[in-house]
């Protein structure tokens, strides 16, 4: 067990997670520009106000972050709420860029978990699994022996890369926890009859806003409704079985990054898509790809 | 310690289960504002986002609607967006906030010729004056 966990392994799996979720933040900040004041703002107007999204969250505990920190944390210096909104986001975004090029990566990803968890609790009514993902990946992010050999803290600024054993602990907790979200989550799809007669996949993609193609279109599948449902539950709830030995890791890696490929291009979640393809590959894919890496002592 | 083992849990990102889309899928909610003016001409608004990404964020507060059996919550959040539409038609006399279930056809329902269908869960009427300024 102990040479499971701590056996070594290269760094290659942190850059992928570091730039992939350094993209994903980057891509989140210039999509969610547009909506970022009414999502927040205790002005009239804003969609759902922040005071109330934010009571309802720390009902279970007081010391979950949230925007309203650093709004009063702004208005003690002078700042108005529209500013501290304004840096909040910049910040978020720089955290993102610092991540993706490998800047200042220990302090980056702790600023980027903190910001994005603070973001997504204050707009919890506005949340979907994307934001629970990349939560996920960045605190994973935040523990892991920063800086990876491809970061620029360790070409450029020189900062040692950190021990084999350490990079192997946090890759095998990745690899779990991804095992215990893919078997649970097949699982219990399998409990619901509409995964084996075909009508979730159907309704999942005629669901308004997830539309993307008409039902007339759709229709032209039907037939594959039934065995695309089964196979994408049995994918799942197998996954933790089948993306072990090195013969079947192929086969489901591919799978499950299609599977969120296609949910991506056909109900238009392409942030989702972009996540759950960057914890994959940060989990099992460095491998497979045979990216040139630094096994470091 | 519960608040503590709260924090880890949202922290770390696991609060939630993982039964997306299971055991099924839900049917969607939808909401729709319907604006009375003085003059007594109506008309039909849907929650405004500015990008498309928000807009699959909505299903969440929809469903989160949807789910929450405390009335005043529910009338409240529902004030909330009819206030926010209201920002835009100053006009309006009178706002009436409906939601409603979308029921889409099964597959053999629509190979039948089945359309979706809407059913109203609940309605409410509000009144903004110009003269506020605050939320509700």
């Amino acid at each position: 067990m102990n040479e499971w966990f701590f056996g070594g392994t290269t760094d290659n799996w942190l850059s992928a997670l570091r730039i992939g979720l350094g993209l994903q933040l980057v891509l989140y900040c210039i999509i969610s520009r547009a909506d970022w004041r009414q999502m927040f703002a205790l002005q009239p107007g804003s969609f759902v106000t922040r005071d109330l999204t934010e009571a309802l969250v720390t009902l279970g505990s007081a010391l979950v972050p949230r925007v309203s920190w650093f709004v009063s944390a702004g208005e003690f210096i002078g700042l108005s709420e529209a500013t501290v909104l304004w840096v909040v986001w910049g910040v978020l975004l720089a955290a993102g860029l610092c991540l993706v090029v490998g800047m200042f990566c220990r302090s980056a990803a702790i600023a980027a978990w903190f910001i994005h968890l603070s973001a997504i609790k204050s707009s919890a009514l506005f949340s979907y699994g994307v934001d629970n993902f990349t939560s996920i990946g960045l605190f994973y992010l935040m523990l892991s022996p920063l800086p990876d050999h491809l970061a620029l803290d360790s070409s450029w600024r020189k900062w040692p890369v950190k021990n084999a054993q350490l990079q192997s602990f946090w890759q095998r907790v990745l690899q779990l926890h991804l095992c215990v979200i893919y078997f649970f989550s097949g699982l219990t799809k399998l409990l619901g009859s509409g995964w084996w007669n075909g009508e979730s996949l159907w309704r999942a993609l005629t669901r308004p806003p997830f539309d993307m193609f008409s039902s007339e279109v759709l229709i032209y599948g039907k037939y594959l409704f039934i065995p695309l449902g089964l196979g994408i539950c049995l994918l799942e709830t197998s996954y933790p079985i089948f993306i072990w030995p090195h013969r079947t890791r192929r086969i489901w890696l591919v799978g499950i990054i299609t599977m969120h490929g296609a949910i991506a291009v056909l109900m238009g979640l392409y942030l989702f898509g972009l996540i759950m393809g960057v914890l994959n590959i940060a989990a099992f894919g460095t491998d497979l790809f045979r990216l040139r890496g630094r096994k470091v002592i | 310690m519960r608040e503590t083992i709260a924090f880890y849990l949202h922290a770390a990102g696991i609060e939630a289960g993982y039964g997306y889309f299971a055991p099924n899928v839900p049917y969607s909610y939808k909401l729709v504002f319907q604006l009375t003016y003085p003059n007594g001409t109506t008309e039909y608004e849907l929650p405004s986002v500015a990008t498309t990404e928000t807009g699959r964020r909505l299903p969440t507060l929809l469903d989160f609607i949807a789910a929450n059996r405390y009335e005043p919550l529910r009338q409240l959040i529902l004030k909330m967006l009819a206030y926010s539409v209201w920002q835009h038609h100053r006009d309006a006399l009178r706002i009436r906030a409906v939601f409603g279930m979308v029921i889409t056809p099964s597959i053999a329902g629509y190979s039948r010729g089945d359309e979706p269908s809407y059913a109203v869960v609940c309605a409410y009427d509000f009144g903004f004056s110009k003269t506020e300024r605050s939320p509700p």
